[in-house]
């Protein structure tokens, strides 16, 4: 624990979130308060007003569905009215509503409607304090990872998430780059990597070079729309045909509590398959009968070999962008030194045996699919917070996800930085005017893969004016894009003959305007203020605590040497460590309450450690 | 820093600088051995950024030198290394370049000059491990030495395609026939119109054979050899009849017999082969060249009369004296004729 200020990497999930941190050159993941390493990325409003997050929000899921947010990653950066927005408010038990200016989602949540990077933000803070509890320091920085497929406004968004959670946000990175991140690092390896991360919700696929400690991400691609919760789809759509088919044309989609039981039942028994050959799906009292009947339940068998007929065509798919990527970026699966599995989806056995025949090679089995993520993006915040003049900390190159470019007469799309370049980088094209004496011009910045610009993400637009009339195509402007180490996006037009120059920095509309987002930040620092005052209230009671502490920590090589033999020794030295832990937590949560709460189990621990010290003078 | 001018004496010296210029040329101060020569902007170099001197000369340096240095030059690699060289070499001086090395640190303007030269950095690998584009690259960035040597083996290079070229076209059936057919069709035309029917004839028809299913060279062809066989025909005939005159009468029915070979329907030529034949005693050839005659020339007095002769001869002398009378007919000067019909009315009268 030499370093003065960790930093902490985040794999912010759909489903789950992971945090992890590098320490004296050791990348390890941090467990939350419950001791475990996944975080369900969910939070809630309890009945009693209480707000929850992860396990404690998930376990009352079911009962309280309209209070429980899940799955607002894929909620967050987007529009109000996109598909994506559209479909989801067909299947979330949440109500979702439009933001104040009408273009971003808010979820009503309690008596308050709060943006989508506020949730997020949730998990975020959560994480952070699990962190902190875990390192007994305080944490402040962070890298955050996101789908490779992420636009700017999604980068952008999950970066304002972490800010709201008291985060600097060192850097947003993509997922499978982070894995190979973690893969790659204290191997000295020299080859291509290929991670195939097939998530909750999204499929990714990334190629990259390593060679020692250089990441040149080569290149990547995906699906947004191919994911984990596609596979569970397939499940729920048998098992609810299956249903009417057995029950007179009872529809189960229009019972949103049958439905949420039933998303949950379809993803345990696709997970539980990926172990066993059968499993069953048992739902009691799944909907009512209707007119006095009794309840029905669902009792069903699902084989391996079913699931897999319901899904071939979702892994065939991936195994399609596979290739499409593999070919853009010229590689050949020969070239390839390492196939990297990521996501939960990977898992499944048919999956790992499309990826094996058609690299015709064995999956790497050295990473552990769902902490990697979060392992890559601390060792990326190690090396982003503390770069040594040694030449050993890792350095990413990494590459632009989609297509930037301007909107050109017609409504095209004209790509200016093509996907996959290595940032930072600059582009310049010439343009030029479409109607006689045009003296100015729209630029309108827009991200994404479609040659049809409105189908792409508007950046933002500026105007150039004060252009030499002239005929049409007679003047020359020159547009330059920029996009900074930071991913930060810079354009600017000049009229080459006039010289008159505009330019902007687009700053990714999140979904909350800067004002929001400075109301969120001054709001918690009110909290903070009124936090620290009650700290004053109970300074002594710190005092002690850390007195305490102090006195604790220097009497653990004694005691570990007493307890060495002993086999309950090492639960007692955790059960102390844990009240350690939940003591620090409580002092950097300037907690009053939960501090006093362990002053008693401290002052027991220290007796208890005296008394062993004393015991066996000397220790070992 | 002690070597050159103070940092404030530079400034009073161009304080409108932003940032050093590509061809420094002289302006400043410091001066380093590692740099060769290179003048550096020591208000850039005592500017308030975490950055040590030799970091701050080389990132200046390399800066600098964009605009002047080639994409083999900027990687420090020699001209025309390989793509795996350009790459290797790129990945060691990201290390150096890349902003995110200097992450946590006050950088002041050399954010902005790190990420300058990062960006040249990634344009020239991006030419370098693209094979195509290191080839093009590598013409116009050759040492004036490698620029001859280059110049000449492109030269060489066309040389050898376009040779290639032609010897494929050769070799390939399909283009030699029908550039052979060309020719012939030229050749062919040109013999027509200069009357050597027979060379036309043998060019176009080879022309046609080689190219049968165009029905342009099909029809010249045929013309030709048509003109070709009358033209042989007739030749054959005035042959055969100088023999007939000088009394080879032999040679004069094997030439009469091949005009007609050439030229069935040369009724002259049947009617002097009737007439020869006759003469020699054979009377079954020579009624069979006289019918023919007759069949290809109805109108021609030679073919009746040697109708007429073969006729005597076998004693129908009024189908003889027919014949003669139509000969005379349509040919009143016909001499022989005449005679022959004079002899058999006086053989009748008498």
């Amino acid at each position: 624990m030499s370093d003065a200020r960790p930093v902490i990497g985040i794999d912010l999930g759909t489903t789950n979130s992971v945090v992890a941190t590098v320490q004296g050159g050791m990348s390890r993941v941090i467990p939350n308060r419950s001791g475990q390493a996944l975080t369900p990325s969910i939070v809630a409003v309890a009945r009693n007003g209480k707000r929850l997050v992860g396990a404690l929000a998930k376990r009352q899921a079911i009962t309280n569905p309209e209070q429980t947010v899940f799955a607002a990653k894929r909620l967050i950066g987007r529009r109000w009215g996109a598909k994506e927005v559209e479909d989801a408010r067909r299947v979330l038990p949440y109500a979702l509503v439009a933001g104040p200016e009408g273009n971003d989602v808010r979820v009503q949540l309690g008596d308050r409607t709060l943006s989508i990077p506020e949730i997020s933000a949730m998990v975020l803070a959560e994480l952070k304090a699990d962190a902190e509890a875990f390192l007994g320091k305080p944490v402040e920085r962070a890298v955050i990872t996101v789908p490779a497929y992420f636009n700017d406004g999604q980068r952008q968004a999950t970066k304002d998430a972490g800010r709201i959670a008291g985060l600097e946000v060192l850097r947003i990175i993509s997922e499978p780059t982070s894995a190979a991140l973690a893969y790659g690092f204290g191997r000295q390896t020299e080859k291509k990597v290929v991670v195939f991360d097939l998530g909750g919700g999204t499929f990714d696929v990334s190629i990259l070079d390593i060679s020692k400690s250089v990441y040149d991400v080569v290149a990547v691609g995906g699906d947004t729309y191919l994911g984990g919760e596609d596979f569970d789809r397939r499940v729920m759509d048998w098992l609810t045909f299956g249903f009417a088919r057995e029950n007179g044309g009872v529809d189960l989609r229009t019972d949103k509590m049958a439905l949420q039981r039933l998303r949950d039942a379809a993803e345990r028994a696709k997970c539980e398959l990926s172990a066993a050959p059968s499993t069953a799906i048992h739902l009691p009292f799944l909907v009512g009968g209707g007119e006095g009947k009794s309840a029905l339940h669902l009792d069903k068998q699902l084989s391996r070999e079913k699931l897999e007929e319901l899904t071939k065509d979702l892994v065939d798919r991936c195994i399609a962008v596979t290739e499409r990527t593999l070919k853009d970026a010229g590689v050949r699966t020969a070239q390839v030194g390492e196939v990297i599995l990521v996501g939960g989806m990977t898992r499944m056995p048919r999956v790992q045996r499309a990826v094996r025949e058609f690299f015709g090679r064995e999956p790497c089995k050295g990473v552990h699919p769902d902490e990697v993520v979060a392992v890559g993006a601390a060792i990326q915040a190690h090396a982003l917070a503390a770069p040594g003049g040694k030449g050993e900390e890792v350095l990413l190159l990494d590459v632009t996800p989609q297509n930037l470019g301007l909107l050109v007469v017609g409504g095209y799309f004209q790509t200016v930085i093509p996907k996959n370049t290595t940032v930072p980088t600059s582009q310049t094209h010439l343009f030029t005017t479409v109607q006689d004496d045009q003296t100015s011009v729209r630029i309108a910045v827009l991200q994404g893969e479609s040659e049809r610009a409105i189908d792409n993400e508007l950046l933002g637009e500026f105007v150039l004016d004060g252009i030499r009339p002239a005929r049409r195509g007679e003047v020359s402007i020159e547009v330059t894009f920029d996009i900074s180490a930071d991913g930060i996006v810079g354009v600017s037009a000049r009229d080459v003959a006039t010289g008159q120059q505009q330019s902007i920095t687009v700053t990714a509309t999140s979904g909350l305007t800067e004002a929001e987002l400075k109301k969120i930040l001054d709001e918690q620092r009110d909290d903070l203020l009124e936090k620290k005052q009650s700290w004053k209230e109970l300074d002594e009671g710190r005092e002690r605590a850390l007195a305490m502490i102090h006195d604790i920590e220097a009497l653990v090589p004694a005691v570990e040497g007493a307890l060495e033999r002993s086999k309950f020794g090492k639960d007692a030295i955790q059960k102390a460590s844990a009240v350690l832990v939940r003591a620090r937590a409580a002092i950097e949560a300037r907690d009053a309450a939960a501090l006093e709460a362990e002053l008693e189990p401290l002052d027991r621990t220290l007796q208890l450690f005296r008394g062993l010290a004393d015991g066996r003078p000397g220790g070992r | 820093m002690g070597r050159g001018r103070s940092p404030r004496e530079t400034l009073a010296f161009d304080p409108r600088r932003r940032r050093p210029i590509m061809s420094a040329g002289g302006r400043c101060c410091l001066k380093t051995d590692r740099h060769d020569g290179f003048a550096f902007d020591a208000a850039v170099l005592s500017e308030d950024a975490d950055l040590e001197v030799e970091r701050r000369k080389e990132i200046l340096f390399a800066e600098a030198n964009l605009g002047r240095w080639t994409h083999w030059e900027l990687l420090g690699i020699p001209w025309g290394a390989t793509a795996a060289q350009a790459k290797a070499a790129y990945l060691e001086k990201a290390k150096a370049f890349h902003p995110d090395r200097y992450a946590g640190r006050r950088l002041a303007s050399f954010r902005a000059r790190l990420e300058r030269v990062f960006r040249r950095l990634t344009e020239a690998r991006d030419v370098l491990v693209d094979d195509a584009r290191r080839e093009a690259y590598g013409r116009e960035t050759a040492p004036p030495d490698q620029r001859a040597k280059l110049e000449l083996r492109r030269l060489e290079d066309e040389r050898r395609v376009a040779e290639r070229r032609a010897r494929l076209a050769r070799q390939n059936p399909l283009v030699a026939r029908a550039s052979r057919v060309g020719e012939l069709v030229a050749r062919g035309r040109q013999a027509l119109e200069a009357g050597r029917l027979a060379e036309a004839a043998n060019d176009l028809q080879l022309a046609a054979g080689l190219d049968p299913a165009n029905a342009e060279i099909q029809a010249l062809a045929a013309d030709a050899r048509r003109r070709a066989a009358t033209r042989r025909a007739s030749d054959l005939y005035e042959e055969a009849l100088a023999a007939e005159r000088s009394g080879r009468r032999g040679a004069a029915l094997a030439a009469f017999r091949e005009a007609l070979g050439s030229d069935p329907r040369h009724a002259r030529a049947a009617a002097g082969a009737s007439r020869v034949a006759l003469e020699l005693g054979e009377l079954d050839a020579a009624r069979a060249h006289a019918e023919a005659a007759v069949r290809a020339g109805p109108d021609v007095a030679a073919a009746h009369e040697a109708l007429g002769a073969v006729l005597e001869a076998r004693g129908a002398k009024k189908d003889a004296r027919r014949a003669l009378e139509r000969a005379l007919e349509l040919d009143p000067r016909a001499e022989g004729a005449k005679e022959r019909l004079k002899r058999l009315r006086w053989s009748f009268l008498g």
